[in-house]
């Protein structure tokens, strides 16, 4: 039953993951007064995608060849550590925090590589930028990890979820606000939303993830794309698990699991809403303000980690 | 069950690597003798890894003593932590050696060949005496002949007044090393019968407070020199880039950890922790050492010293696991002490094996391409696929990648630091926590570096002709770095074979230890999910799909150059901008004719970098010290009848000494 339900948990993400992309592009469009297309869309592109061939540049090598399918794996086995309607999943009781930081780690590191791989300077310059991004994004995606983990003393993201549901929403701390801000502010950062990258442009000038796959066509491309969207949505779903879990089925009975599915789906939606005003309110930052924003986020994890040893008393 | 005994397996590895295999090379010349040297080599580094299994699970230790043969305190001894320092010797040896049959035949000719293979045994050697050495003069006399060994080799590959420069200044820090660490025995002396390791462990518990601290300053002095701390490193990236590839890699990957084997010894062993404050100091220099080393490293365009200057940023890492061990120490949290001992000691371990691969590759790539600098290669993988793969393995393992070794070690340092907010003072709550931080940034830049190391040598289009014309290695080459990425890959998927037996080697120096869980939970996790990752990659990559070869986007113009490529300069850009207060660059641009600022014929850019450890720290020192070198030349007169005088006035000043002494 747990199993299943982990199982479950993971099929969720993945195949929700394009119905957020969806979701997210439509209330743009409705903050900006447009029509927008349909939420089901992001999968109508991939399945156009799954369809077309693969082109691939003359000086590429195997490795920009097997990149996307290393970047889709990778962000597969993360996924696995995501609680979603429960507080378990399917790794998350064994491996902790860490590993899931740096399985998506894996994923940037070769797409990175493969942009090299195309020998034009748009690949090299998306790789360039997203070096800058992830490295100072790291201090602080892993800080406010750190300040939730030492608050509930489980390292593994499963007990931290346990942990927080287990307390009263009201009892929330400055540790849990100042984590959560610093988290939100790395998920908009590490998945390229605004304002730090913009997913919709294909402008020299600004793009960083668009760069990196400008080489990328087909089959590749699309797992690629869902292997983005698949991150965006399991880092919602993180922030949604880790700060708002009330409502989580608890126990194993079947009956709560539609009511954590309905709830899980209503907190995705608010935090869809806030990313989408956000985006469409904020104009891109240049790209050497981008350290700034990161900074503040170091900043606010530094202070959710020296606060701890307040709350704890 | 034994056929030979452990002593006399490791009495043949010493005479081999240390007299028979140099005596045959120095001796004969030619083709044939070399063979039999080279397999003797090769042959006893494997006897090593052996050996030092063996006596891995032996509860005693295994000594051998040359008391009876030689006027000095001269034995070895094999316990836990030693036999692990063989094994990362000798797993390291093996491929390097392999590596250089075919290297040093191209890049000497037939006089040298020899007295390289000859030096490169005997550096062998000397480390492993080091590194088994049971009394001081032992020890000493291993870590001198390491030194002027690697200077030998370093003066071999060739003679010009920089490289002796360099030569010089790796000396000289090294002896000033040396002195610190010489310090730290000799203070043992008044508290214990002589110099060896037995009874300097039972001197350390009774020695006063000032001793000890005096002790570990010396002692983190001394090794950290050799360890290459910053400010203590500028030795490092002179001296280890212009050795040869393989020496390189045995100087980065090996010697470098015999400093932090010393500073384990010392300070775990003899002292059983420092003074409280010993974890902080040794925290704040592994933080600032991995930090700018890893900084200055993505600034570099050279190979070879990018990665000397990520071996500083390695060590610094190292140096996190010790100081927090420490801090756990003084705060009498043995179970966490021994975790992050085991992160740190993991981590030598791991950064052996990728460190020694990466300059391997550096010397494959030179070899192939005839160059180290990354802006003349690229697009090296479709030329040189073997090293290509081999170089990717270490890329991903130095980046800390889950999946491979580099992973293991540093998530164990941070499992460690994490654990420090269950410790009662609000000092170690907050500072352990925090350094979590500092350990992703550092982890995150050397992602950041090889990222740019791999994409801009490997792949892309070729920068040069020469890259252009790059071969693959010949065969032994490649077997020497498929043996290092193959191991990296072992590690990194299966951590328990590695983490159980340092577990328990920790549970020897630091007593209490027990067996955390985390090394429990690291070990189950990792092939699961390599297993999920391998099966996904497998499963998506077997999708239905059409290829067809199309040009590179390249904006409707009709073809790109190899010239419009990101280089390796402007790729690391964003990133020296950010961090610009590490570097103080001083930038100049010329632009040709200066009367047509908008319409240059020619621009020329250049950036250095001011930040300078030389000028702002030791040029100080050397000040002071000729100052008072030409205060005492007064004395120097040169007659006979002065220095006379001397004679006569120390000669009164003694006796008056011994009078008032009584």
């Amino acid at each position: 039953m747990k199993i299943a339900l982990n199982i479950l948990q993971v099929i969720l993400l993945i195949l929700g993951a394009p119905l957020v992309r969806g979701i997210i592009a439509r209330c743009k469009a409705f903050l900006q007064r447009r029509q927008g297309a349909s939420i089901w869309r992001p999968y109508s592109d991939l399945a156009k995608l799954f369809r077309k061939e693969d082109l691939v540049p003359p000086t590429a090598s195997g490795l920009f060849r097997v990149v996307p399918f290393i970047l889709f794996a990778t962000t597969i086995c993360a996924v696995a550590f995501v609680p979603l309607l429960h507080p378990a999943a399917l790794l998350a009781s064994r491996g902790d925090f860490f590993l899931f930081v740096y399985l998506l780690a894996i994923g940037r590191f070769f797409l990175s590589l493969g942009a090299f791989d195309g020998g034009s300077a748009f690949g090299g310059m998306g790789a360039s930028r997203e070096a800058l991004i992830s490295c100072l994004g790291e201090a602080p995606f892993l800080l406010s990890f750190v300040a939730i983990a030492i608050l509930a003393s489980h390292a593994d993201i499963a007990g931290m979820v346990g942990w927080t549901l287990q307390q009263n929403i009201f009892n929330a701390s400055a540790v849990h606000i100042l984590a959560f801000t610093s988290l939100a502010m790395v998920v908009i950062a590490e998945t390229g939303r605004m304002p730090v990258d913009n997913p919709t442009t294909h402008l020299e000038l600004t793009m960083i993830h668009e760069a990196m796959i400008l080489e990328y066509s087909g089959t590749r491309l699309a797992l690629i794309e869902w292997a983005s969207a698949i991150k965006l949505h399991a880092m919602l779903a993180l922030l949604v698990a880790l700060f708002f879990p009330w409502g989580m089925a608890s126990g194993t009975s079947v009956g709560f699991i539609p009511l954590a599915l309905l709830l899980y789906c209503a907190k995705l939606g608010v935090l869809i809403g806030l990313l989408a005003m956000i985006e469409s309110g904020m104009a891109k930052l240049r790209m050497y303000l981008v350290p700034d924003f990161l900074g503040v986020a170091s900043a606010v994890s530094v202070l959710a980690v020296v606060f701890t040893f307040l709350v704890k008393r | 069950m034994q056929v030979v005994p452990i002593e006399w397996a490791f009495g043949c590895l010493l005479a081999t690597l240390g007299l028979v295999a140099p005596l045959v090379l120095m001796a004969t010349r030619g083709k044939a003798a070399r063979r039999l040297a080279i397999v003797l080599i090769v042959g006893s580094n494997v006897v090593g890894c052996v050996v030092a299994a063996l006596c891995f699970w032996k509860e005693s230790t295994v000594l051998l003593n040359f008391f009876v043969f030689s006027p000095f305190p001269l034995a070895f001894g094999i316990d836990r932590l030693s036999a692990f320092f063989i094994l990362l010797i000798c797993a390291v040896a093996v491929p390097a050696a392999i590596f250089s049959v075919e290297y040093f035949d191209n890049h000497y000719v037939e006089g040298q060949r020899n007295w390289v293979w000859a030096f490169f045994s005997l550096f062998l050697a000397s480390m492993i005496l080091v590194v088994t050495a049971s009394t001081g003069f032992a020890f000493l006399l291993g870590w001198e002949l390491m030194t002027l060994l690697t200077a030998g080799l370093i003066l071999m590959e060739g003679d010009s007044a920089e490289r002796r420069h360099n030569v010089f200044l790796y000396l000289l820090m090294m002896h000033a090393g040396a002195a610190a660490v010489i310090g730290s025995f000799l203070l043992f002396l008044p508290f214990s019968h002589g110099l060896d390791f037995a009874s300097m462990r039972s001197a350390g518990s009774i020695m006063p407070h000032g001793i000890r601290t005096m002790v570990f300053l010396l002692a983190f002095l001394g090794f950290g020199t050799k360890a290459g701390i910053i400010p203590l490193h500028i030795w490092l990236p002179r001296a280890h880039p212009i050795a040869p590839s393989p020496v390189s890699a045995l100087m980065s990957g090996v010697m470098l950890k015999t400093a932090v084997y010393g500073f384990v010894r010392f300070v775990f062993d003899f002292l059983g922790g420092g003074p409280w404050w010993s974890g902080y100091a040794v925290l704040a220099v592994g933080a600032v050492t991995g930090l700018l080393g890893i900084l200055y490293a993505i600034a570099e365009n050279d190979l070879k010293r990018l990665l000397a200057y990520s071996s500083v940023e390695n060590i610094g890492i190292i140096f996190l696991g010790l100081g927090t061990s420490l801090v756990f120490l003084a705060h009498h949290a043995p179970v966490w002490a021994g975790l992050a001992l085991v992160g740190a000691l993991l981590h030598a371990f791991n950064h052996a094996l990728f460190k020694s691969l990466l300059f391997l590759g550096a010397g494959a790539i030179s070899n192939g391409a005839h160059t180290v600098n990354l802006e003349e290669l690229g697009g090296l993988q479709r030329r040189m696929p073997i090293t290509g793969l081999s170089m990717l393995v270490a890329c991903c393992s130095i980046a800390g990648l889950p999946l491979f070794n580099g992973f293991v070690g540093e998530w164990i340092i941070f499992r460690s630091l994490l654990a420090g907010s269950v410790l009662s003072s609000t000092k170690a709550q907050i500072v352990l926590p925090l350094m979590v931080g500092i350990l992703a940034l550092i982890g995150g830049l050397a992602a950041a570096c090889f990222v740019k190391v791999f994409g801009v040598a490997f792949l892309g289009r070729p920068r040069s002709a020469a890259a252009e014309a790059a071969e693959e290695v010949p065969p032994a080459m490649r077997v020497g770095l498929s043996l290092l990425a193959s191991a990296c890959l072992v590690v990194g998927i299966f951590p328990g074979l590695f983490l159980r037996p340092l577990v328990s080697l920790v549970q020897v120096l630091v007593p209490g230890a027990g067996v955390p869980l985390e090394t429990v939970s690291i070990a189950q996790v990792i092939p699961v999910a390599a297993a999920v990752v391998l099966g996904a990659a497998i499963a998506v990559a077997l999708l239905k799909r059409r290829e067809r070869i199309a040009r590179t986007w390249a904006c409707g113009l009709p073809g790109l150059t190899s010239r419009m490529q990101y280089t390796s300069t402007v790729f690391s850009k964003p990133i020296r901008f950010v961090f610009s207060s590490a570097y103080k660059p001083d930038r100049t641009i010329d632009r040709l004719p200066t009367d047509q600022p908008y319409f240059p014929v020619s621009v020329a850019y250049r950036s250095v970098r001011t930040v300078s450890y030389e000028k702002s720290i030791y040029r100080p020192f050397v000040e002071l010290f000729l100052s008072a070198a030409r205060q005492l030349r007064r004395m120097q007169t040169g007659n006979i009848q002065v220095y006379l005088l001397y004679i006569f006035l120390t000669l009164v000043s003694l006796l008056a000494f011994l009078r008032f002494q009584k």
